[in-house]
């Protein structure tokens, strides 16, 4: 049961994913580790981004030019890819969260009735 | 996944591989109902028809995509990967169709002969009663001191069946005992098998009759009053052509006129192996059936002939029934102490009483049972092997599916499926080998005008037990394989083919399943030669009297209510003008000749001079009863004294004949001749023994000796007996002469048993016990078949897997002799291991053979002086042309081999 | 490539159930319905949609039967099954979950 909700997950985030990319990078650059590390502690844990779908989210936003790659060291002094939020992705990032908005808000509002058949 | 889900999902799943169609067009309708609502919108909204409909079809994103992707969802996933799996199976199989034949018949084989042996040990064994909830049936048994299974008298039947609270109802029967049956009163009677039943037989046993009704418990109170009979399923249908209107019809038994009241169902062949009633009379009748005439069956406490059965109450078990009756039984012995001395009472399950030390088909079975399932195991081992070779050459293949990606647990499963796919062919197979054995078994006619049917039927339990050892053998057979060949070490798997990375542990196992094979075999072979041995040497030496000339014919006067002085004068005629018939050169009579069918009469006698050990009143031994001309025509030789003669008549001193083992047995050392028995005890009719005549078999050719006594007709009147004639010519001439005679004596007495002493003797000393022998036979046989197989597969595999190693050596200077000493090396080892081991379990199934069938006695060395011998030999050929042939493998092509 | 505004699987399984719990549809009325309530916002392509009522149907969750509508016409209304009920409460719980995780993270720096 544990694998197929983990999937259902997944499926899910795929549409929201860009979304918290462009909103984690909003605080500074960071290496792609770091990114799914930022989401997963935000969320409590409740949302955990797999490598796989972590890096061609990535390069998808690279290609659209939200966000941009730098070489850089990290902590312990490794080499390593750091991405930052470009202009056109901070425009990105607007116009996502209030879509994510105007989602929530419908899926919310269809499901009201079930919260008060549950009560 | 909680059950209810399975509610909804099997159906669709089943609807969607057996009603495709259906499925598929009311998808069609389903999407063409929406495209119809959305031209309907598209065309409100002011669209043209061909507009909307484009804009509709654009909105669904191509029709015949969403079908498709529907068709991938109908969720039969497992079943289509199972049946891939198959497929793959199906292919790979086919590829080595070869491998795939011998393993399909070796487990054929082995399961073949497991199910007829199970059908057999089922039969006599395991199937329960033919009545609702069988398993509360008990038998209630009289102990003595010499028998566990004694029965009891109508008088202790009735005291059981008052005194006892364990019971909801106890119920008695006698024999099945040969009736004059005839339907109208002119007619002349057959004799046919009826049975004599309490009152309250078929209400306690819960046998509804498919017509009319059973017994009323008040019609065997009376003697005499209900002259009422239910006839059994198959005599109603053979003799009356299943006529409904037989109900209410008189048929005339031993005579008398009886109402038919009702038909057993064709569910109930009654509560015996191998004997079905054509008709139940009730107890009360018996003086009408009687079969000892100075008995009052009624009346006498220590005319023991019944069977008493009974239903356990649900609440009671079988500890207090048998404490209950135990009580019971010490009350019998208190009140009459005379006829009940030392005599116990038991409560005996199904089991206990089919499993009774004393039936010869018991001890069969265990011997039988041993072996067909040694028979399985080898064939399973051997297909193990089989498989595990051609998993090792199939390492390329499955490490490439390996790195392709496939799980392990897939390719296990698809290994597993198919060696599941090999025993559902063997299983089949087996089956059908399984159906041919029994029927082969069943072909077997028993000469006798009773009833018999053989209890040996593929029924749904056969072939239950059948699958699941199909199911298990392919578990068996296939995991091992499956799991080393999926721990394939990738790199090296994808390497090289077949060079075997060296592994002591799994050549061990390997090597362990050779001799497994060899010793099993081994024991198997021997098994059957020791069998076969003792069964034909006791054949040889049931000789001792002669077989053939000898016509037979049964008598039983009492059907036309003779009485014992017109009984005596029937046969002193009947022998006398035989005698005198042309062709015929002696005529005896006998209650029923050595080796033939029915059990002898035990006798009870004290030796004069005897001193009885405390416990015991006398002894007993088998008995017959004979007349003067019995000894020459049957031909037994009298050793010492004399037969018997025509002046011993009645009111002559009481005389006896015992055989040589009797004498040896009570007189050792001293001429038997001349000494006393007395009868039943130390104050009973004393009798001399006049004669000492040769120790024959009696029961069964492969019998020990057993203590013999014969008493003289005219002195033991019996009212049933056999005449025996020596023909000078063909016997079955006689058959018509010998109508004559009878027919000038009384017209309406009925002769049975019309048969030549050959045909009976046949059956029931070489035939019968002779199934036995030649099925263990063939399982020997096949045994050694399955051997010698599996050596030269295993030989065969590993030669194929060295051939580069043999290469190197050859090209290193190894000569074709070296090779050959190298590769037979080691199937010498395993053989020779086998060899001892297969020794040793021959050696110890020998003891066990000794001690239940043969007594023999010491070990049989002639049998491993020819089984050891020629195992070897055979099974070494079986290495010697996989080794003969890497030989002479060049060693370029060695090399390149791959 | 996806387009962004379809609705992800999980996510449209939850509306279908949602939908059907409160009467028995067929398809038609189940994607007028889709767009009734969601508006413009939750765009579920008609194509899409039937193959995720078959799969619904496929897992047990809805049962597909075929009658009569209000015009006369045969058409194959869905309803929720007792299983597809229990797996409408549990993914409502996970969509709870989920949202309310990810409004966290977007809202994280306006908190």
């Amino acid at each position: 049961m544990s694998t197929k909700e983990q999937r259902e997950r997944i499926e899910l985030l795929q549409g929201t994913l860009d979304l918290l990319i462009l909103r984690t990078l909003l605080r500074g650059p960071v290496h792609g580790h770091a990114i799914a590390k930022a989401i997963e502690f935000d969320s409590d844990d409740v949302l955990q981004v797999e490598q796989g779908s972590l890096y061609p989210a990535l390069h998808r936003l690279i290609k659209r030019r939200w966000i941009a790659v730098e070489e850089g060291t990290s902590e312990n002094n490794r080499r390593a890819k750091f991405y930052r939020l470009t202009a056109a992705g901070r425009r990105r990032l607007t116009i996502e969260t209030s879509k994510w908005d105007t989602m929530a808000g419908a899926i919310a509002r269809i499901l009201r009735p079930a919260e008060q058949e549950g009560e | 996944m909680r059950p209810q889900h399975w509610l909804y999902t099997i159906p669709l799943r089943l609807r969607s591989l057996f009603r495709r169609r259906d499925v598929e067009q009311e998808l069609d309708e389903e999407l063409q109902f929406h495209l119809e609502q959305k031209i309907e919108e598209g065309m409100a909204n002011g669209l043209s028809e061909k507009e909307a409909r484009n804009a509709a079809m654009r909105a669904m994103d191509g029709l015949e995509q969403r079908k498709e992707e529907m068709r991938d969802l109908r969720g039969i996933h497992w079943l289509t990967d199972l049946l891939d799996d198959a497929h793959y199976a199906m292919r790979s199989l086919r590829r080595t169709w070869g491998l795939t034949a011998f393993v399909v018949i070796t487990l054929a084989l082995g399961i073949g002969m497991s199910a007829a042996g199970f059908s057999m040990i089922d039969g006599l064994i395991f199937r329960p009663y033919a009545v609702p909830h069988p398993s509360s049936v008990v038998t209630l048994v009289s102990t003595t001191h010499d028998s566990s299974f004694d029965n009891f008298s109508y008088r202790e039947y009735l005291d059981i069946r008052g005194n006892t609270k364990s019971y909801d109802g106890a119920i008695a029967s006698g024999a099945i005992q040969g009736v004059g049956f005839s339907v109208e009163s002119g007619a002349t009677p057959r004799v046919r098998g009826g049975m004599l039943v309490s009152g309250n037989y078929f209400r306690v046993l819960g046998v509804d009759p498919q017509l009319g009704r059973g017994f009323r418990d008040d019609e065997d109170e009376v003697p005499g009053r209900n002259a009422v009979t239910v006839l059994g399923p198959d005599f109603w249908k053979h003799e009356f052509a299943s006529d409904p209107s037989v109900v209410g019809r008189t048929i005339r038994l031993n005579g008398t006129e009886f109402t038919v009241i009702g038909v057993a169902p064709e569910t109930f062949p009654g509560m015996l192996m191998f004997l079905r009633p054509d008709f139940y009379m009730p107890l009360a009748m018996a003086r009408l059936f009687s079969v000892n005439p100075q008995k009052n069956f009624l009346e006498d406490r220590d005319d023991r002939e019944l069977s008493v059965q009974a239903r356990l109450n649900p609440g009671t078990t079988l500890q207090q029934a048998q404490n209950e009756l135990a009580v019971l039984a010490k009350n019998f012995e208190r009140e009459y102490p005379k006829l009940n001395r030392d005599r116990g009472a038991a409560v005996r399950t199904q089991f206990e009483t089919r499993t009774r030390e004393d039936y010869i088909e018991w001890k069969f079975i265990v011997i039988f049972a041993v072996l067909s399932l040694a028979v399985l195991l080898v064939a399973c081992t051997n297909v193990a092997g089989l498989l595990l070779s051609r998993a090792q050459t199939r390492k390329r293949e499955i490490a490439v599916r390996l790195a392709l990606g496939a799980g392990r647990f897939r390719l296990i499963r698809m290994l597993l499926t198919e060696s599941l796919l090999l025993a559902c062919f063997g299983g089949l197979a087996g089956i059908a080998v399984g159906y041919g054995a029994i029927r082969f078994l069943q072909t077997f006619s028993v000469p006798s005008e009773l009833p018999v049917t053989l209890p040996f039927q593929l029924d749904a339990r056969v072939l239950l037990a059948s699958l699941a050892l199909s199911a298990l053998s392919a578990l068996f057979c296939g995991l091992a394989p499956a799991l080393q060949s999926t721990r394939v070490d990738l790199v090296n798997g994808l390497k090289s083919a077949d060079v075997d990375v060296p592994g002591r542990k799994r050549l061990w196992g390997r090597n362990a399943l050779v001799v497994a094979q060899v010793s099993m075999s081994l024991m198997l072979l021997t098994a059957s030669f020791l069998m076969m041995r003792g069964f034909h040497n006791g054949v040889a030496a049931a000789t001792g009297f002669a077989k053939d000339h000898l016509l037979m014919a049964r008598f039983d006067p009492r059907l036309l209510q003779y009485n014992p002085a017109q009984t005596q004068r029937f046969y002193k005629l009947l022998t006398e003008r035989a005698r005198a018939t042309p062709g015929v050169q002696s005529a005896g009579l006998t209650q029923r000749p050595p080796l033939g069918l029915g059990a002898f009469d035990r006798l009870a006698f004290v030796p004069d001079g005897f001193q009885m050990p405390r416990d015991r009143e006398n002894y007993t031994a088998t008995m017959d009863t004979v007349d003067e001309g019995f000894f020459p025509t049957m031909g037994i030789a009298i050793l010492r004294g004399r037969g018997f003669q025509a002046s011993d008549t009645a009111d002559a001193p009481r005389v006896a004949v015992v055989n040589e083992q009797f004498a040896k047995h009570y007189w050792p050392g001293t001429d038997a001749v001349g000494k006393h028995i007395r009868l039943e005890s130390a104050s009973g009719t004393s009798v001399e023994v006049v004669g000492v005549a040769q120790t024959v078999t009696y029961r069964e050719t492969t019998e020990k000796p057993t203590d013999f006594v014969y008493l003289p007709l005219a002195q033991h009147p019996i009212a049933r007996m056999l005449l025996l004639l020596r023909s000078s010519g063909d016997p079955r001439q006689l058959i018509e002469p010998l109508k004559d005679v009878v027919r000038a004596l009384d017209a309406n007495l009925p002769i049975s048993e019309t048969r030549t002493y050959e045909d009976v003797y046949r059956y029931n000393a070489v035939e019968g016990p002779g199934v036995g022998v030649e099925l263990v036979g063939c399982m020997g046989a096949v045994g050694l078949l399955l051997a010698i197989a599996g050596l030269y597969g295993l030989v065969a595999y590993n030669v194929s897997r060295r051939t580069r190693e043999i290469g190197i050596r050859m090209a290193l200077g190894a000569g074709p002799s070296d090779v050959l000493r190298l590769v037979m090396g080691k199937g010498l080892a395993l053989v020779g291991m086998g060899t001892v081991i297969g020794l040793a379990m021959g050696c110890a199934l020998e003891q066990l053979m000794n001690f239940m069938l043969f007594n023999a006695g010491g070990v049989d060395v002639v049998a491993y002086v020819i089984v050891v011998p020629s195992m070897f030999l055979v099974t070494m050929l079986a290495a010697y042309v996989p080794a003969r042939r890497a030989s002479r493998i060049a060693p370029t092509q060695a090399l390149r081999y791959e | 490539m996806s387009k962004p505004n379809d609705l992800v699987q999980g996510t449209l399984d939850l509306l279908l159930l949602k939908i059907l719990a409160l009467e028995p549809l067929h398809g038609w009325a189940i994607s007028l319905r889709l767009k009734s309530i969601s508006g413009a916002v939750l765009q579920v392509s008609e194509g899409s949609l039937y193959p995720a009522l078959h799969k619904l149907e496929q897992e047990g969750w809805i049962t597909g039967e075929w009658k009569q509508t209000e015009n006369n016409r045969r058409a194959k209304f869905y309803s929720l099954t007792r299983p597809g009920r229990e797996q409408l409460e549990k993914e409502a719980a996970n969509w709870a979950r989920l949202s309310t995780a990810i409004s966290h993270v977007v809202r994280l720096e306006e908190a």
